[in-house]
């Protein structure tokens, strides 16, 4: 199997042990977890949200399910951060919802947000995993086709369905499900094998 | 070998793009197929990579405190199994059963002896044992005060977390305005004042660096051709609002329109919509205020 995007397999077996020892009820183990990952999540639900103070309630939501329901963790299924990043992007997603009448403009705020220059900022990436390797995160998300990278950005980031992808960008639905699947077989190959 | 079909499905699990129907089907597939998860896995992956695009924010140092509190209220360096004791849970059950018992021994004293000769040393031994309860109790006190003192001092912590937080915070702002265009925006939701048009909403994005900004409205009522909205930025820089420009609504009552302000905005503390002549006017007529937000 190919090394996991994003990071080593000395990152895969530390995140495997880690588990295991929150798992066991081990304060510090949770700590070291806090420590590591806790910018990118904060970063993943203020990004979906839109504004700091609901993304901390997020990431003190998701970090108790770390802690009280590791259980639920299936390590067939990816790694305990890809785990927390998905468990984060839906409660994120959640509380948007629940402001439904906003959901709207806040995407549009979020769309404003993206025309920005996208190297003139620090990533996520760059926190957890260091410049050299989030340059490459970052570079080879760049060199998605623009139409398959706007697929999987609506997807993950505002939590839109296929279908909802489809209806939203006048597209037959068929042709979202491939740009989407292009796009994420070519991402798994460039970071897999840039790492 | 996995077909294109299922392809496109892992790929739309991964990003939480598939609806509740599928997700329950996918999941069928995914029990029984090895290869699945391995691809599952391994597109969660470039999904976790894809998140963390997104520009790096730092969560408040409070936030941290909060959840160690959360799982270990008393802040050792224990386990889930000690959280399940909860802290200073005062310790009555002692005092009382000491108190009960040595009251009802005296009844069953000596039968025939004259009251008078055993009530002394009923007496007596009832403040002997009410001592010995009372230094307990003394004892149980002295630790609900040490526990109560702890708490305090992590209360304490908490008050200087949440000032250290501020100055981060403030320290965060300071190096995301360097790093971060974004960190100058200030975007704001303007809801609607008007009863009859209560699904009314706008969003203001004002970027204070360059003194510009978006807004964009929803479910506006179309005026008639005389007539403009007005947006005015509300900035304690100055007396009144600040005009920042007039707009009309499509059909839809929607809009989207760039804008900036009449005067140099220091701080865009709130914005406002009011109904105005055609082409705005001087100072906002606040009876006609539609809109309004932070």
């Amino acid at each position: 199997m190919m090394a996991h995007a994003g990071r080593t397999v000395a990152e895969q077996n530390q995140d495997a042990a880690l588990i295991e020892r929150i798992r066991g009820g081990e304060r510090a183990a949770f700590v070291a977890f806090y420590d590591r990952y806790s910018p990118l999540l904060f970063s993943v639900a203020a990004r979906v949200l839109g504004e700091r103070k609901e993304a901390e309630d997020v990431l003190q939501e998701v970090m108790l399910v770390i802690w009280n329901k590791s259980g639920d963790y299936d390590p067939q299924l990816g790694t305990l951060s890809s785990w927390a990043v998905t468990v984060t992007r839906n409660k994120a997603l959640d509380r948007l919802r629940a402001r439904t009448r906003r959901l709207r403009l806040i995407e549009e705020a979020a769309v404003l947000a993206e025309d920005s220059d996208v190297t003139s900022y620090p990533s996520a990436n760059e926190i957890v995993h260091g410049r050299e390797r989030a340059e490459l995160l970052r570079d080879a998300m760049k060199e998605l086709p623009a139409d398959q990278r706007m697929a999987i950005e609506l997807a993950f980031f505002t939590g839109l369905t296929q279908s909802d992808i489809a209806a939203r960008l006048q597209q037959p639905l068929g042709t979202i499900k491939a740009r989407i699947r292009r796009g994420m077989l070519r991402l798994r190959e460039q970071l897999g094998g840039a790492l | 070998m996995i077909d294109e079909g299922m392809q496109e499905q892992a790929a739309a699990y991964a990003l939480g793009a598939l609806n509740a129907d599928e997700i329950g089907a996918f999941e069928v597939s995914l029990r029984v197929d090895p290869e699945l998860r391995a691809l599952v896995r391994e597109l969660r992956a470039v999904t976790e990579a894809l998140a963390g695009t997104v520009p790096a924010l730092e969560p408040p140092a409070a936030v941290k405190a909060r959840l160690l509190f959360e799982i270990d209220p008393r802040g050792g360096s224990g386990s889930k199994t000690s959280q399940d004791q909860p802290p200073g849970r005062p310790v009555s059950g002692p005092f009382g059963a000491a108190v009960s018992k040595p009251v009802a021994e005296p009844v069953s004293g000596p039968a025939g002896r004259p009251p008078q000769a055993w009530i002394p040393w009923a007496v007596a031994a009832a403040m002997a044992v009410l001592s010995v309860a009372f230094l307990w109790q003394s004892s149980s006190l002295r630790s609900q005060l040490a526990a109560q003192a702890g708490r305090i001092n992590e209360l304490t912590t908490s008050a200087e977390l949440a000032h250290a937080e501020s100055a981060e915070l403030r320290l965060t702002v300071a190096k995301l305005r360097e790093s971060n265009r974004l960190a100058s925006f200030r975007i704001a939701l303007l809801d609607s004042l008007l009863a009859a048009a209560p699904t009314a909403i706008a969003v203001s994005i004002w970027d204070n660096e360059r003194q510009d900004g978006v807004f964009i409205v929803r479910n506006l009522k179309p005026l008639p051709s005389d007539k403009d909205y007005q947006l005015w930025i509300i900035d304690p820089k100055y007396p009144s609002p600040v005009d920042a420009g007039v707009f009309q609504v499509n059909a839809k009552g929607d809009v989207r329109e760039d804008f900036r302000a009449k005067l140099p905005i220091q701080a865009a503390n709130q914005f406002a919509v009011t109904i105005e002549r055609k082409g705005g006017a001087e100072v906002p007529n606040t009876k006609a205020m539609v809109l309004a937000g932070s």
